[in-house]
């Protein structure tokens, strides 16, 4: 990074904040029980996943609907080097990260002139037949069988777990927030509000938009390695639409483009739907609703109710 | 001038047809380092292509532009931003969504590979400048259409450029706000002998601004010299300014 850039006052404020909400999440163990720490670990996953679809649709304006899809990449890869070659986990989530920025990189590229709708629809395809080859390889990739994936933990509990990915949520919201208040950030946002513009200030737009579409597909493979060593058995229903359609309701509910919706989105929805779960479809059906409605009102969801806290809470600063 | 005079900005007989419009015709122009020059002609002369040409918007038909001397032939837009060419756009684009300061800095960050200072410190220095304090921390899409204008100026001005090419900077807005534009143009102009051209339709600011005026009509550079010359033109007064300048 250029030595003429530093992080504005703002950054330092966010990782305090997300510093204090892990120590706060840290004592849950002491109140909640073994099913709720189970739920609140999935929370996490989601957080991340929601968060990294939020960078790139949300900031950068590339509305994908593969951001599952990379996930499954992650997870498939670590658990496939486990399950043929016997690669133990430090190698597999590595390679499952990487593997999931080359395709984000690959697929990043050749959607780059398409705005909304056809990018939607290319990348959802891309999603599509990435769920068709886990399905019909099923030689290699055991398909609807289900690949077992070694756990990361000997122990049964849900503790380590709970622990691994309170952390991993950390570090990954740490990151993404030092992007966005990076110039890289700033590159971002200006594509999505005007890319003619961006391109005329001197921003190579072609290589932000592929970058965080990479970044991104890489912080999801991530997550979703992590998760195949957390749940213990993949399969292709990881690429289910109903999947992708979830990580969207959470950043819209919670603040599509806003650092926070993503963050406070995801684990009311996950543990809404856990125990919506024996409705069936009709789960999705309501949230998808509620979507609609705050699709058509605002945009920022319930991170604009906590916006003017936020403000007041720092306001000693500005005296 | 010599023969090996290394201009600014040159245009060599550029043209580019839109369907059946043939928006520029050959059009040659050199423009020399430090010079400001006026651009001017009547509504759907080519000028606002012109523009778009030598900033990499449309890629010409035919001809070549030169900045000091370096063609930019097959280059995109951001490579050109990059060689020191800043613009503004006739419609104001901003980044809507994005503060005043915030516009500013990303402005800054851009090219912040030309530029040694600090960015956070270059942009309150800016918000000083422009008298925009009051609105440092609002939306650019809640500004008038005055404050928009100068803050796309400003954006021009956070990294000095070599060359500005401005498409109607001071068109619809207040005199206020017209004079610190000015002011901006003739400061980075002196202090680091930047080159610009200026469209516009405001007779008395291009008098006031540019010793050398170019007409374009009908896609052509029609005349060229000091504005005086040319408004006692014939053709330039039936085609454009309609009487003879006071």
């Amino acid at each position: 990074m250029s030595a003429s850039f530093r992080f504005p006052p703002s950054f330092h404020r966010s990782v305090i904040a997300i510093l204090v909400t892990v120590a706060l999440f840290a004592l849950a163990p002491l109140v909640a029980g073994d099913f709720a720490l189970h739920v609140l670990t999935i929370g996490f996953y989601y957080v991340i996943l929601a968060s990294s679809w939020n960078l790139l649709a949300g900031y950068t304006g590339q509305f994908s609907l593969a951001h599952h899809a990379f996930a499954a990449v992650g997870a498939y890869t670590s658990g496939l080097l486990g399950y043929h070659l016997g690669a133990p986990a430090w190698i597999g989530i590595p390679a499952g990260v990487v593997l999931a920025a080359l395709f984000g990189l690959v697929l990043g590229r050749l959607v780059l002139r398409m705005r909304a709708i056809y990018l939607a629809i290319a990348t959802w395809a891309f999603a599509e037949t990435v769920h068709i080859y886990l399905t019909a390889d099923y030689q290699f990739t055991r398909g609807e069988l289900g690949l077992s994936v070694k756990p990361l933990y000997s122990t049964i509990g849900p503790l380590p777990y709970y622990f691994t990915f309170l952390a991993l949520a950390a570090v990954v919201l740490i990151g993404l927030r030092a992007l966005i208040d990076s110039p890289l950030g700033y590159f971002m946002r200006a594509i999505k509000d005007n890319e003619l513009r961006a391109k005329s200030l001197g921003i190579d737009t072609t290589r932000v938009k592929i970058a965080v579409f990479s970044i991104s597909s890489a912080v999801a493979g991530l997550a979703g390695a992590f998760y195949g060593h957390f749940i213990g058995l993949l399969s292709p229903q990881m690429i289910d639409f109903s999947e992708m359609a979830k990580i969207v309701i959470m950043v819209v509910i919670g603040g599509f483009g806003t650092f926070l919706g993503p963050v406070i989105g995801a684990a009311p929805v996950q543990i809404v739907m856990t125990y919506l779960q024996k409705y069936g479809e009709w789960n999705l059906a309501v949230f998808a609703l509620i979507v609609i409605v705050l699709m058509r009102f605002s945009m920022e969801g319930l991170a604009s109710l906590f916006a003017p806290v936020w403000r007041r809470l720092w306001a000693r600063d500005h005296g | 001038m010599s023969s090996g005079q290394v201009w600014a900005l040159e245009t060599q007989g550029l043209r580019k047809r839109f369907g059946g419009l043939l928006a520029t015709n050959d059009v040659s122009l050199t423009v020399a380092p430090g010079e400001i020059r006026g651009l001017i002609g009547p509504n759907g002369a080519g000028k606002t292509t012109l523009v778009n040409l030598v900033t990499g918007v449309h890629a010409p038909d035919a001809g070549d532009v030169r900045l000091a001397g370096k063609s930019l032939q097959g280059l995109g837009m951001h490579q050109i931003a990059r060689l020191g060419l800043v613009r503004s756009f006739q419609v104001t684009r901003l980044f809507g969504n994005m503060t005043v300061r915030e516009n500013l800095l990303t402005s800054f960050l851009a090219r912040r590979s030309l530029h040694s200072g600090d960015g956070l410190a270059l942009t309150d220095s800016m918000i000083e400048l422009t008298k925009l304090g009051r609105l440092a921390d609002t939306q650019a899409k809640k500004l008038s259409g005055g404050q928009r204008a100068l803050l796309q100026m400003a954006c021009g001005f956070m990294v000095p450029g070599t060359c500005y090419v401005l498409d109607e900077p001071f068109s619809g807005i207040n005199p206020v706000i017209k004079d610190s534009i000015i002011d901006m143009i003739v400061d980075v102009n002196r202090r680091h002998g930047a080159t610009f051209l200026i469209v516009s339709h405001e007779m008395s600011i291009v008098r006031r601004l540019c010793p050398q005026v170019t007409v374009m009509m009908e896609g052509r550079v029609a005349a060229q010299g000091s504005l005086d010359e040319v408004a006692r033109l014939p053709e330039v007064i039936a085609g454009y300014l309609g009487k003879a300048l006071e």
